[in-house]
């Protein structure tokens, strides 16, 4: 036991005269996070928070043209915008702003559109009621029309963003023209039978089914929406916190290279116990940066106009996910300050092979976004176990249930890192 | 009884065509001062982490005050040998007081009696005004005595010190040699490899001379000029058996 608290004291006094070694484990990640939260918050805002405006020609000035631009304004999303400088904007016009880049979207509604629903919903209704045996008939054009609605794009635009307003002009579309069809039936029936009141519509019946929204979790689902801090804040933290093999590997070369290790390895007693007070050093380091980054995201980043992050219901599973991804990355440290002969070699590989193993792991963009061979691959890197871990904490309002396979994946792994290790220092022993 | 016992010694290094050691054989007494003398890539240095265990050998037999170095003994031995490596084996942001304590723990020291301990040997070798200083502030002199503090903390019968004057004023190393004959009267036995054969000469009190992984000479230091008319001091005896060919 003694000399596991030598060793963590000497930690703590090696990294108390380190001031460049405390600023990149303690200041650096806070300024990465900060950033990366910054950069991303509009990204994250494209389909949240933030406002487009749609240029809308309304050639129609009917009913279908009122459905859409009220159906757009009323989801909070879009400002209708139907006139610039005070002149209605004409098709052609809407399509150079679009294409300009100046807007993202533009709807042309084309004149006669409703009139062209209004006779097909009559041509449905005559089918009906002469099927029924009413001789009662509502006119109708002689050729029915072929008219589209049509959208213009920016051609920046993503393909989920431009899917989601597909699906939604769509719908405006199919509502205009079931309620058109409805009140045709309907005005029928009462024509037929004085007794059906004016109040009960077909319209009304129809929405008895509704769409509710609901979360998944068993328990006290959390409220959180997807955003720049909830992502960036655990995912940059994980990777941090993955950065600190630079200065263990630095350490451990030192070691080796000024006879350090040597003196150690000549004392009797087990290195094992000096290896175990190095780990928990930094493991507890780690931690230590995970929550420092937390607070971050929860008391700095909402100064910056961020959302405040959310940190979950519990705080037990978080900890243990913390101290998992500690391990992990503090013997891997170890494992490449053991494999590599020099400093450059060793700082050079950890760093490189950190950022990939970011990139497959899903913290630089999400994992489900990726091809799905990259995807198998991501599953594999240890960053993305943590960043699943701290996700179902966060997101999912997880508990250790939840997570506990992820932080034994990172523990063994970190265990299979340090036995690795242990056979190549004695390989070279030999 | 034989302080250091080496018989048969055969090491070849992983990838390297030559062996490193081609059966070694020496022998140096309890309490004895004696000095491992070689040209550069003659083995020293393997002998060394041989005899500390650091290496493993690939055949032969080592005995330290009558104990095999093998896993049985592995940890018996490291209480009686300390080892001043050529290296300053310290970390260098530490002070000599926070180097000293952490090592003395390792050993299983703590609290009063450790710290007494480290005071007196910083006192012993000069360097009580600087205990709280960090070592990369330390000049060379300096830095070799801390090293050879951190490699007595446990009271070794067998000192063992890789070339503990290289690099050092004249007044550090007339402090050094003074303290190993001390130590030696102590009953202590001490091994000691250095290039600067005046100073094995006037030190040890026998000297094995090796090169190319073999021994070639054993003996004590004034027995061997004597032995030899032409030469008039240990350098001479030295290059007598090695000869003037430059080594790697």
């Amino acid at each position: 036991m003694l000399r596991l608290l030598a060793t963590i004291r000497k930690e703590w006094q090696l990294l108390l005269r380190d001031k460049t070694g405390i600023i990149l484990l303690f200041v650096m990640p806070v300024v990465l996070i900060t950033v990366m939260a910054l950069i991303q918050d509009a990204p994250f805002k494209d389909y949240q928070d933030v406002k487009f405006d749609i240029l809308t020609v309304d050639n129609d000035h009917g009913r279908l043209g009122r459905y859409v631009k009220e159906g757009l304004a009323s989801g909070g999303q879009f400002n209708i915008i139907d006139s610039l400088e005070g002149k209605p904007v004409t098709a052609e016009r809407a399509r150079e702003l679009v294409n300009d880049g100046r807007y993202k979207i533009s709807i042309i509604i084309p004149a006669g559109a409703t009139a062209a629903i209004v006779s097909n919903a009559n041509r449905i209704v005559n089918d009906i009621t002469h099927r029924m045996g009413m001789s009662v008939s509502l006119p109708v054009k002689k050729v029915p029309d072929s008219l589209n609605v049509t959208i213009y794009f920016d051609p920046a635009a993503k393909k989920a963003f431009k899917g989601a307003i597909h699906q939604s002009v769509d719908n405006f579309l199919t509502q205009v023209e079931t309620d058109m069809l409805l009140d045709r039936i309907k005005y029928q029936l009462r024509s037929k039978d004085s007794t059906v009141a004016n109040t009960d519509t077909l319209a009304i019946r129809l929405q008895a089914v509704g769409l509710k929204e609901q979360s998944t979790g068993t328990g006290k689902q959390l409220d959180v929406i997807s955003n720049s801090v909830q992502h960036n804040v655990p995912a940059w933290s994980i990777f941090a916190m993955f950065f600190i093999v630079i200065p263990i590997a630095g350490n451990m070369i030192r070691e080796r290279e000024d006879g350090s290790l040597l003196r150690m390895k000549l004392i009797p007693g087990s290195y094992l116990a000096i290896l175990a007070g190095k780990m928990l050093f930094f493991v507890g380091v780690c931690v230590l940066q995970f929550y420092l980054m937390m607070l971050v995201g929860i008391y700095v980043l909402p100064l910056l106009d961020l959302p405040q992050l959310v940190m979950g219901q519990h705080p037990g599973a978080t900890l243990l996910v913390a101290g998992g991804i500690g391990l992990a990355a503090t013997a891997y440290g170890i494992l490449i300050g053991t494999v590599f002969k020099t400093p450059n070699q060793a700082l050079n590989f950890g760093a490189i092979s950190i950022v990939i193993l970011s990139a497959i792991g899903g913290i630089w963009i999400p994992l489900e976004v990726m091809p799905a061979k990259m995807q198998l691959l991501g599953h594999l890197s240890p960053l993305s176990w943590g960043l699943d871990a701290i996700n179902d904490i966060y997101l999912r309002n997880g508990d250790i249930e939840f997570v506990w396979k992820n932080v034994l994946r990172l523990i063994l792994t970190g265990l299979a890192m340090l036995a690795i290790a242990g056979w190549v220092e004695k390989r070279r022993m030999n | 009884m034989s302080g250091i016992s080496v018989k048969e010694l055969y090491k070849t290094y992983k990838g390297s065509a030559e062996p490193t050691l081609k059966g070694l054989t020496f022998q140096f007494g309890e309490g004895r001062i004696a000095g491992l003398l070689g040209p550069n890539g003659a083995g020293k240095t393997t002998t060394i982490s041989i005899l500390c265990g650091i290496v493993r050998g690939d055949s032969g037999e080592v005995k330290i005050h009558g104990l095999k170095q093998q896993a049985a003994h592995r940890e018996s031995i490291k209480h009686i040998i300390g080892i001043v490596p050529q290296q300053i084996a310290l970390y260098p942001q530490l002070s000599a007081v926070e180097n000293l304590t952490y090592f003395g723990n390792l050993y299983g020291f703590k609290g009063k009696a450790l710290q007494a301990k480290i005071m007196h040997y910083l006192e012993l070798f000069g360097l009580e005004k600087s205990a709280h200083k960090e070592i990369h502030k330390y000049s060379g002199g300096m830095k070799r005595r801390a090293n050879i503090i951190a490699a007595i903390l446990h009271d070794p019968k067998l000192l063992v010190l890789d070339e503990p004057t290289a690099g050092v004023d004249v007044q550090s190393r007339s402090m050094i040699l003074q303290f190993l004959r001390d130590y030696n009267r102590q009953g202590a036995s001490i091994l000691y490899t250095s290039h600067l054969l005046e100073e094995a000469q006037s030190l040890c009190e026998e000297v094995v001379i090796m090169d190319e992984g073999k021994m070639i000479v054993q003996g004590n230091p004034l027995a061997l000029i004597q032995q030899h008319p032409d030469c008039k001091n240990l350098e001479d005896v030295f290059l007598h058996f090695t000869g003037n060919a430059l080594r790697d």
